[in-house]
């Protein structure tokens, strides 16, 4: 054992130890840490949650997804959040200080950035809610990071946004109740796998674009995201998936690929058989090799 | 090694080391404790496999299973490793080799032997030869036979057509004919001919993109030809990619691209997705679509085989 801590074993040994942590540490994301529920995590928003807000028929649920009164007519779990009138003020000055200046101050896009009018609340809440917006830089793809605002000054942009022209997606708040999960994951192989991949983990598109992981998306934002198809995501409208079939997606994702079973113990992030190969090989071979090296070494 | 010469000769005795000799010695510095770790280390693997017996006896855990026999394997194991290693004498010791080349007689014995069974034994053996060669024959026949059948039943027309006919109305992957405002623009549905939902040689990838008015420059939308295959926006591709037939199911709306998943062919929904990246050869066929009562229809099948290419393909 004594050899294993001499010179010429120490730094393989040291490399490998150091390069599997690494490897365990990048590629378990979602196994333990994923958002728990929308607005209370890591990357989801903090601060105040809605309050004064009503849905088209009830008050605004303080947590939304976990609100057991489904009150709207059609009862298909996911209820358009009418933002009050008082929010388009504040949202105004939000929307001069930080979206105007590639924006334009009526939001109708210049040169730089496109025309939000009648994109709808949901819209700008998901691109801003995510930290999408404003933009790190113009590279390919707006990335996804921890947001600059909060959630009520999120829907406060929104509110004034969706104030200049009708249409467009509303905010949404999704009831989970009823949700039918195996009907989500058979949605969500159906229409969210292909570029999301199964375990949700995304992956890479064409020309550097990419599917964000899913990982981190908030049951608000998930809904805003299939309804306005944001960047280079197909949209998918009600007359394709309908509320009570994209609530169903939302629950899928909000339990099974947020929360997901590893039998193995670790998921390694769920990103296939390369990752899993990778760790394979360099761990099980390397330690085997050290066995090698420990069992022939005589000096 | 040693100070003395080698020597060719054999020397009859073993040699005997010094009982001071270092190489005699075990490699422990202290050989009671490693022969503490080594019973130790074997003690865990005796009751690991003792433990794998109990788990594989009272429940179906592979988990246990394995840990156990993992455990058991790896004491036995690490015990004989550090027995050998640190226990026995650590030498090295040198044994003298006896000379190779065998004595006059036992060479010229062998000779003759060789050269009488090469004259009168081999050739006696017809016989046996015969039947070898028959069993031989038979057996590369029989061997032929699923390699023959793997050949057939023949194709015929199947991979030139699709069920994709005259007015086949596009339904989802459930069976619902698709309506004329199911999609929004940007949209994206797998679509297949009613009847055959489900089908993977008609699967039909359905995209909504902008209208285009008389005043927008000339319809870039599809090649020459294929100006009237779309209606409203919507335009439709087979699913199955050209290259090995893997769904190209990856819809980049904005740069309006799909992408296979399998070998990143990338192709380009306004120029009649043409591959513009990627191994596949020919551009994704299209289906000529019109709107009937609100409902999609296809005009007409595809004007030629789908997906990747075979021996007969025109």
């Amino acid at each position: 054992m004594r050899s294993l801590f001499r010179g010429r074993f120490l730094v393989p040994a040291l490399l490998l130890v150091s390069v599997g942590l690494f490897g365990l540490l990048v590629f378990s994301p979602g196994s333990s840490s994923a958002a728990s529920d929308s607005g209370s995590s890591g990357f989801a928003n903090s601060g105040s949650s809605g309050a004064g807000l009503k849905t088209s028929s009830g008050q605004y649920p303080q947590t939304p997804g976990i609100s057991s009164s489904p009150q709207s007519p059609s009862g298909d779990g996911i209820y358009n959040v009418a933002l009050p009138k008082s929010f388009i003020a504040p949202g105004q000055a939000l929307f001069a200080a930080n979206c105007a200046s590639c924006h334009g101050s009526d939001a109708s896009g210049t040169a730089r950035a496109p025309n939000l009018q009648s994109l709808g609340a949901g819209t700008v809440d998901f691109w801003v809610s995510t930290g999408r917006m404003p933009l790190a830089d113009s590279s390919i793809q707006a990335t996804r990071k921890p947001p600059r605002f909060n959630k009520l000054q999120s829907l406060e942009i929104s509110a004034y946004v969706q104030s200049l022209a009708p249409g467009g997606v509303k905010v949404p708040t999704v009831d989970l109740s009823n949700a039918n999960v195996g009907n989500g994951a058979r949605l969500f192989t159906l229409n969210c796998a292909a570029c999301h991949t199964i375990t949700g983990a995304g992956d890479a598109l064409a020309n550097g674009a990419y599917a964000p992981s899913l990982h981190y998306a908030a049951t608000r934002q998930i809904v805003e995201a299939v309804r306005s198809g944001p960047g280079n995501m197909p949209r998918f409208g009600p007359g394709n998936i309908s509320n009570a079939d994209v609530r169903d997606i939302t629950a899928y994702v909000h339990s099974y690929i947020q929360h997901p079973v590893n039998r193995g113990g670790f998921g390694l992030g769920g990103i296939g058989p390369v990752g899993e190969g990778f760790v394979g090989l360099l761990i099980g071979v390397g330690a085997l090799m050290l066995v090698c090296f420990w069992i022939g070494d005589r000096t | 090694m040693s100070d003395e010469p080698l020597t060719a000769e054999p020397t009859g005795a073993l040699p005997v080391a010094a009982l001071d000799d270092p190489h005699q010695l075990p490699y422990a510095r202290h050989p009671a404790r490693a022969q503490a770790v080594a019973v130790v280390s074997m003690t865990i693997g005796i009751l690991g496999c003792i433990g794998f017996g109990i788990a594989y006896w009272i429940s179906d855990q592979t988990q246990w299973e394995a840990i156990t026999l993992g455990l058991g394997l790896l004491g036995l194991g690490f015990g004989l490793t550090a027995w050998g290693k640190y226990l026995m004498a650590q030498g090295p010791f040198v044994e003298e080799r006896h000379p190779f080349n065998s004595s006059e007689e036992e060479v010229k014995a062998m000779t003759a032997a060789i050269t009488q069974r090469g004259g009168i034994v081999v050739g006696r053996r017809k016989l046996l030869g015969g039947l070898f060669a028959i069993g031989s024959l038979a057996f590369g026949v029989v061997a032929a036979f699923p390699l023959i059948r793997s050949l057939g039943p023949k194709p015929g027309r199947s991979l030139f057509v699709t069920n994709w006919k005259k007015n086949s109305p596009l339904v989802t992957v459930d069976g619902r004919p698709v309506h004329k405002n199911d999609l929004e623009v940007g949209g994206v549905l797998t679509v297949f001919p009613k009847g055959f939902a489900g089908s993977s040689p008609d699967q039909t990838i359905l995209l909504r993109l902008e209208e285009l008015t008389p005043e927008d420059p000339p319809l870039s939308l599809a090649s020459p030809g294929r100006s009237d295959w779309t209606a409203l926006g919507y335009v439709a591709y087979s699913k199955m990619c050209t290259h090995l037939g893997c769904p190209v199911g990856l819809y980049q709306q904005q740069t309006v691209e799909l992408v296979c998943p399998c070998h990143q062919s990338i192709f380009n929904v306004l120029a009649g997705a043409v591959p513009e990246f990627g191994p596949a050869p020919r551009p994704l066929p299209q289906l000529p679509i019109k709107v009937r009562d609100g409902f999609l229809v296809a005009q007409d099948g595809y004007n030629q085989p789908i997906g990747p290419g075979f021996w007969e393909r025109p």
